[in-house]
């Protein structure tokens, strides 16, 4: 017996059929995507938590966030394979007379640490992010508060999209061409941090922006109708309610500051050094130094070095490092973001 | 009948300390003055040759149909206007206590501190009460604790809104309901002691027991403020001003005392809205 | 009765006097220091443009001077005859490939062992070693004349080198030391005089090669199959033609010039057009951007061949499709993804994705793809495949803002009609945020041709235009790029060399590039922000 069709009869099968094949093509897609980001990061994550991490207390490998990058020599000795990093091993020579000779596979950067290289990011994000937000804050605040409509501003406006798109490559020669060269700061941090921060300019005056704007109208015309000059109502009564937004948004620059290669390869960044930045005769030294940097310490050790079981402890170890620093920038900025929100809400 | 409840003014005026009863019109005494009026946003003229003087001590409502350029008016009496782009004045002046502030002179800060204003959507900043009425006293370098908290009391209290946040006067304006929130914004305009204060239909997101206290409010501050208000309710016009002018497409149409209009208008318009024939 | 009260207003005071400081209150200082630093985006765009070209700029003059002294020191008319044996070269190639079909003919289809096999080809050996070493006297005239030429270019750059020395001697005031430089003016025609005198050698050289070569053809072994024979024919064929560009060679010999100048815009065309990036050669160094050019191109159309339909079905998923709950999960997990920093990515390809690959191409059952089996295992495929991911969160961020900003009636409308929720999307939301797709494919397009550190690990760095003729399997091939060859080679260059002004040219091309992909992505974005505002 066939049940009496209903007004509200289910559409034909085969349709059906094909309407739910074709959302699940999108669905795939979709998850493919995951799949291949969640595939890179957890390889990262895998293999270099070998490196970060330990067995036994304390359970994280300090000196590799400590220590300064070393040479790893690899060695026959009474029988056994021996790894050492340049400094041990010179010592080992010096106690062992007869391993005066000994021949040994060496690997360079493989051993020891990568803390000038963490330092040396640190610096770079903080001030290229200080420079970077001075000016693009102060850029928005003129855009949104200040300017009116006109051809100047659409110039503006037209230039900060298409600084947008500039690949960073092309910051990089143009900071190598203009600080480094021109200006004469060398490969500094100096110089570093003006490309970086010239080339996080737009995301940072967007970010600005969109925040100045989620501002009521209210809180100005309050504020101006109370004889506030202009300046007095944006710093009373503006800016304190755009930080939150300003600074969120700011993580996107953050990440990419701290991400970026390309910008600094020829602008601050040193393949080595042995100083850390702190060390220097003069204040003014500070400036004009050179630095090493996590992403430019990934090219290296992955394109100069061989790729083997010794050399692989560093690759991946300085790759999850590099990739926590950025998750945790970006944690920071969430956090703070949270606690800028409970004390203004409106 | 269109007045709803005309003893009000009349009743409550002399309760008022050393407030005088409506003046006869020879004794009138004059804050501002406008004077052939033109005002444009771009090319749409939204004032055509408004001439105006506002009364000291008085509140003067101004009436008339969405786009007829009462709240731009009121926003010229304190140039909130120059924040608008495009937003010009064409001719005429607007005076106060004789001075042209369209002139290049004035300071249009000046203007603003002398001429308050409330606004049709409350807009408490999310500060604390407190901070919401020293805002503008600190603007001007007032710093003093003692004096401070003696303006606050004072001015949440001219506002009848002291009794309500007295304790709590260091939360955020915004917990407060949206009519208490409105007197808050009145308190924070009285607290600066402008001369003149403005109100862009500040009931108009009430509820009707807030729309009354705020009614009751402005009666009391009738004593000390010149008070403009535009309102699209024309009973509340009715039964808070003393003076109401009616404007139509830009243009004022009949500018009288408020029983007048109500009762007895001039122009064939003014009678045709009163009555909620148009508008 | 008011009079009293107010008989005295407060003076009006509303013209109260600020501090100015050159004519401008704080709050216009404050005004111009906040318009400066918008100002900052345009001075920093102006700069770029200003320092790209200014280091780059001299890079015509160098490169005109570059191919001036390939023509005078006669590097130019030694390569005439190179290019014939490097022709010759190709076609002893063409030779051994079919020696190698033959054999594995004989190997598989005859089950011939290795032995008899080879004793088969020996008539076949025969031919081609002769057929090679056809060319040998030409070539050794031609490496002797290579040489010569290399030393008038050498003596040239001597005397350029002592010029330099002088003038900055000159300039640092030792002029007595600067007179000291002897510098001799080279005689260019005299250098040239032995590869002029070389043209009756070379004359008879080529003919003799002509017609040994049409001899050889005639006593070409014949293969046994038809397909090899097939080839066999077409060897025969393009070895007439290339007898008959003997004549031409010659000609072109015959009327060079070394005294002809090169016209300007030949520096200019040589680098947008030129099919060669060649540095730090003992021979002669070309700088076209056209390998480089390619190169960047073929990765990035790869790329966006896979992020397209991933990233535009993910943000069609997500924005329609997919639950709320889905949605908040899906979303930051993409963003995260384009947080991913490129070098992580680049390494990740280095050490993981481009070994794996490799492995892939090996298995016997995906033979059948193009390209498959392959042993480069940085190459435009692995560069590719990671620059989708960084592409897919640009495409995903815009393309779904553009969906979400199709207006609800829309929708509804479609709905209410009784059209299913998959039509409603496919056919009006998608096309009425067509043009926001299509601007957010650009945009991705222009982030992956500036991505430099995953093409720089991964895509092989090959200075070389890819064998197209291959078909889809050029993506098996390794290539180089211009982001990559900036990254590689500008921390080696000499400062203000050719070379290093050549990369400032490449930097040049790929800025205009990003701003034509820029200005036609917004063009797009704001027609379509007319249709449906």
């Amino acid at each position: 017996m066939k049940p009496e069709p209903s007004t509200f009869h289910s559409r034909p099968d085969g349709r059906r059929r094909i309407e739910r094949a074709t959302t699940w093509i999108f669905r795939a897609a979709t998850y493919l995507v995951l799949l291949a980001g969640g595939a890179v990061l957890l390889t990262i994550a895998v293999k270099g938590s070998r490196t970060l991490f330990q067995s036994e207390a304390p359970f994280i490998n300090w000196s590799f966030l400590t220590e300064a990058p070393e040479s790893l020599y690899i060695f026959e000795w009474e029988g056994r394979t021996l790894e050492m990093g340049d400094r041990e091993f010179r010592a080992f020579k010096e106690r062992n007379p007869a391993a005066a000779n000994v021949e040994a596979e060496s690997y360079v950067y493989s051993a020891g640490g990568i803390f000038p290289a963490i330092a040396g990011t640190l610096l770079l994000v903080l001030g290229s992010m200080t420079i970077a937000l001075a000016v693009g804050v102060s850029a928005a605040v003129y855009l949104n508060e200040y300017a009116r409509d006109g051809r100047g501003i659409r110039f503006i406006r037209l230039a900060i999209l298409n600084l947008a798109g500039v690949p960073s490559i092309v910051f990089g020669l143009f900071g190598f061409g203009l600080f480094v060269i021109f200006l004469g700061w060398n490969v500094s941090l100096l110089a570093g941090w003006f490309t970086l921060a010239f080339m996080v300019l737009p995301v940072v005056i967007t970010a600005s922006e969109e925040a100045l704007k989620a501002v009521p109208l209210g809180f100005r015309e309050g504020s101006l109708a109370l004889g506030a000059t202009k300046w007095q109502t944006i710093r009373r009564n503006v800016l304190p309610y755009a930080l939150p937004g300003i600074l969120t948004s700011s993580v996107l620059g953050i990440a990419r500051v701290a991400g970026e290669t390309a910008p600094i390869m020829f602008t601050a960044a040193y393949v080595v050094r042995d100083q850390l930045p702190w060390q220097v005769e003069r204040l003014g030294d500070f400036f004009f130094q050179g630095v090493m940097a996590l992403p430019y310490h990934i090219y290296v050790v992955s394109s100069k070095i061989p790729q083997n079981a010794h050399t692989e402890r560093v690759q991946y170890g300085t790759a999850l490092v590099f990739l926590l620093l950025v998750a945790t920038i970006a944690g920071t900025s969430i956090l703070l973001r949270q606690h800028l929100r409970k004390r203004h809400s409106w | 009948m269109v007045i709803a409840d005309p003893p009000l003014m009349d009743s409550s005026a002399p309760e008022l300390a050393g407030t005088p009863p409506p003046p006869a019109p020879a004794e009138r005494s004059v804050v501002a003055q406008i004077e052939h009026l033109d005002f444009f946003y771009g090319t749409t003229q939204a004032l055509k040759d408004v001439t105006l003087d506002l009364e000291s001590r008085k509140v003067t409502a101004f009436i008339g149909p969405s786009g007829c350029g009462k709240s731009t008016l009121l926003r010229c009496l304190n140039r909130m206007n120059d924040l608008i782009e495009g937003a010009r004045v064409a001719g005429g002046t607007v005076r106060i206590h004789g001075t042209n502030i369209y002139d290049r002179t004035v300071d249009v800060i000046e203007v603003r501190k002398r001429v308050g204003m409330v606004f049709q959507k409350s807009n408490p900043f999310p500060k604390s009460i407190y901070e919401n009425i020293t805002y503008g006293l600190r603007l001007h370098g007032r710093r003093d604790k003692s004096r401070l908290d003696a303006i606050v009391e004072q001015a949440l209290r001219g506002a009848a809104l002291w009794d309500e946040v007295k304790d709590r006067l260091h939360q955020s304006g915004l917990g407060l309901s949206g009519g208490q929130q409105q007197r808050l914004c009145i308190a924070r305009a009285i607290a600066v002691e402008p001369e003149i204060i403005l109100m862009d239909e500040p009931c108009s997101a009430l509820d009707p027991v807030a729309t009354a206290k705020i009614e009751e409010l402005i009666q009391e501050l009738r004593a000390r403020f010149t008070i403009v208000i535009v309102t699209h309710n024309m009973q509340q016009a009715a039964r808070v001003s003393d003076r109401t002018a009616f404007f139509y497409l830009g243009s004022l149409v009949e500018y009288a005392d408020t029983r007048d209009i109500f009762t007895n208008p001039a122009k064939p318009q003014t009678e045709a809205y009163v009555s909620g024939r148009f508008g | 009765m008011i009079p009293p009260t107010v008989a005295a207003p407060p003076r009006f005071t509303v013209s109260r006097r600020r501090l100015r400081l050159l004519g401008l209150t704080a709050d216009d200082g404050i005004r111009w220091f906040f318009g400066g630093n918008a100002l900052i985006a345009v001075i920093v765009l102006t700069l770029i443009t200003l320092f790209l070209f200014r280091e780059g700029a001299g890079f015509f003059g160098q490169n005109r001077s570059n191919l001036e002294i390939y023509r005078r020191a006669g590097l130019e008319y030694v390569d005439f005859i190179r290019a014939q044996t490097d022709d010759h070269t190709a076609l002893t190639r063409y030779l051994s490939d079919l020696r190698v079909r033959w054999m594995t003919w004989l190997l598989e289809q005859e089950r011939h062992s290795l032995e008899e096999a080879n004793a088969r080809l020996e008539d076949f050996d025969r031919f081609a070693d002769r057929f090679a070493g056809a060319v040998d006297p030409l070539r050794e005239l031609m490496s002797g004349l290579a040489d010569h030429a290399s030393g008038i270019k050498a003596k040239y750059q001597l005397t350029q080198d002592r010029r330099v020395e002088q003038a900055q001697l000159a300039a640092a005031g030792r002029t007595a030391e600067a007179a000291g430089i002897e510098i001799s003016a080279i005689d260019f025609e005299r250098e040239l005089e032995p590869l002029r005198e070389s043209l009756p050698t070379y004359r008879q050289l080529s003919r003799d090669l002509a017609g040994e070569l049409t001899a050889l053809l005639a006593e070409a072994p014949a293969p046994p199959t038809p397909a090899l024979r097939q080839r066999m024919d077409r060897f025969a064929e393009l070895t007439r033609e290339y007898v008959a560009g003997f004549p031409a060679v010659e000609h072109r010999l015959e009327t060079w010039d070394s005294a002809q100048p090169v016209p300007a815009h030949r520096a200019f065309t040589s680098f947008l057009f030129g099919r060669q990036w060649l540095t730090a050669s003992s021979w002669q160094d070309w700088y076209g951007i056209v390998p480089l050019f390619v190169g960047s191109l073929l990765v990035a159309a790869l790329a966006l061949l896979l992020a397209v339909p991933l990233g535009v079905g993910a943000a069609i998923y997500v924005s329609q499709l997919a639950s709320s709950r889905e949605q908040r999960l899906i979303k930051p997990c993409i963003e995260f993804i384009s947080a991913i920093p490129s070098v992580v990515l680049g390494f990740f390809g280095i050490v993981i994705l481009g070994e794996t690959l490799r492995q892939l191409s090996q298995v016997s059952w995906l033979s059948w793809l193009p390209g498959f089996p392959y042993s480069e295992r940085l190459n435009i495929l692995t560069a590719g495949s990671l620059l989708a991911l960084v592409a897919v969160p640009t495409i995903f961020t815009l393309a779904e803002d553009a969906l979400n900003n199709v207006p609800r009636g829309f929708k509804e409308a479609s709905l209410a009609l009784g059209a299913s929720q998959l039509q409603t999307v496919l056919k009006i939301i998608v096309p009425a945020s067509l043009s926001g797709i299509v601007s957010a494919v650009l945009l991705g397009f222009g982030r992956v041709i500036g991505e430099t550190m995953i093409v720089l690990l991964c895509a092989g760095n090959r200075i070389e235009i890819p064998d197209f003729t291959r078909g889809v399997a050029v993506v098996t091939e390794p290539v180089h790029t211009m982001t990559g060859i900036i990254a590689q080679e500008m921390g080696e260059v000499v400062r203000d060399s050719i070379h290093y002004r050549a990369l400032f040219m490449v930097g040049l091309v790929l800025f205009l590039l990003a701003l034509v992909i820029n200005y036609a992505a917004q063009k797009i974005m704001r027609r379509y922000r007319l249709s449906t505002g």
